[in-house]
């Protein structure tokens, strides 16, 4: 098979073929160890960080101090409900719970606009179960939000058999008020498998196929961007109207 | 004979591949875009989770970078580019292979527009390949 023009030399003749093989060499070489370095160093760099935030809880204790909480709902009960469709091994859910969730807070909650209402998920896998079914044995004793926003600062990577029984005690040992013995001997009560039923039907009802996803009652919030001034784009002209 | 056809072949591949990351990585930022096979749930669970992102930067659009770099050695007649192209295509590929595993035995779920893109870069490498081989001296 004749070679393409463009290989040939200048005047036909095959002119330093071994300078252009080790040239080849070394760009095929150069070009694939780059990329396969870029990857490594992408892989453990995104390995090294965000999946702990020790301090996390202790934060949070005090943007959840005082408000008060009922099962799966946090805030004012007669007031309009958010609710918040989650997946506790879900990134985003993550990214929400820490970078947008203590505004939503601040600036709905505390003064009464919404109530929040979680309904937990477990699409990802065990780890997703067994998180949740440790979030709603806390709504029993009225400190869900408390768990859930523990156990999102200690998130860990998807289905790598993160949510041990260690880790839920240290993170219900630092939930204010919580019996943890007690919470911890009712994960499997027949209150949580409601709680999960419940979630399932309500998420099948209003066609939530990811997470996070939010409801100001059934109307779907329109999120473009997962930062505090994006959730406040959406919410605030359904609390408008 | 000219290579030509093949660099078509890589021109096509690669801006198909763009389309498919280009996509992808919209929806990343953007979930309640996200079209997938009914009922199947991967894409959503894939695509939120946290092997869509590399250090902060959605793994499409590395895809996506890949695809563009490749689709522009189609448009130069040079052997470097072709020997460049070859070792991101194959360099892709492995990262793919390594994504492939990650729905297969981490994420157990499988992300149809993911898949599609891997076959049409599986089809790249080798017409990058194809296309080294044929010219190197």
């Amino acid at each position: 098979v004749e070679k393409p023009q463009w290989r040939r030399g200048r005047s036909g003749h095959h002119v330093g073929v071994t300078t252009q093989r080790r040239t080849l060499l070394l760009v095929f070489g150069g070009v694939f160890a780059a990329a396969a370095a870029l990857a490594v160093a992408l892989v453990l760099v995104s390995r090294g960080g965000g999946d702990t935030s020790p301090n996390g809880t202790v934060v949070r204790a005090t943007v959840l101090a005082g408000i008060p909480q009922a099962g799966v709902t946090l805030g004012n009960p007669a007031a309009p409900a958010l609710t918040e469709y989650a997946d506790l091994q879900c990134p985003y859910c993550g990214e929400f719970d820490r970078v947008v969730l203590p505004s939503v807070i601040r600036d709905y909650v505390r003064t009464g606009k919404v109530k929040l209402v979680f309904r937990g998920l477990a699409f990802i896998g065990p780890d997703s179960t067994k998180a949740l079914q440790a979030v709603y044995a806390a709504g029993e004793q009225d400190r869900l939000w408390d768990v859930l926003d523990g156990l999102y600062a200690v998130q860990g990577a998807e289905n790598s058999g993160w949510v041990t029984d260690d880790l839920l005690r240290q993170v219900g040992e630092r939930v204010p008020g919580l019996d943890a013995d007690r919470w911890l001997g009712a994960t499997d009560s027949d209150a949580v498998e409601q709680q999960f039923v419940a979630a399932s039907d309500a998420a099948a009802k209003h066609g939530v196929s990811s997470t996070p996803t939010f409801f100001l009652g059934d109307r779907r919030l329109d999120l473009k961007a997962l930062t505090p001034a994006g959730f406040r784009r959406a919410i605030d002209p359904l609390l408008g109207e | 004979v000219s290579d030509r056809p093949l660099r078509v072949a890589i021109a096509l591949l690669a801006a198909v591949g763009a389309g498919i990351a280009a996509y992808l990585t919209w929806v990343h930022y953007e979930p309640g875009a996200l079209v997938c096979l009914r009922g199947s749930g991967g894409c959503e669970r894939v695509n939120s989770s946290r092997y869509a992102e590399l250090a902060g930067i959605p793994v499409a659009l590395l895809g996506l970078v890949t695809y563009v770099l490749v689709l522009a050695s189609a448009l130069v007649r040079s052997l470097a580019a072709a020997a460049a192209a070859s070792a991101l295509a194959l360099a892709g590929l492995a990262f793919a292979g390594w994504l492939v595993y990650v729905q297969a035995s981490i994420l157990d779920a499988w992300c149809p527009w993911c898949l599609a893109s891997d076959c049409v870069l599986a089809l790249l490498t080798a017409a990058c390949l194809a296309r080294l081989l044929r010219a190197a001296p």
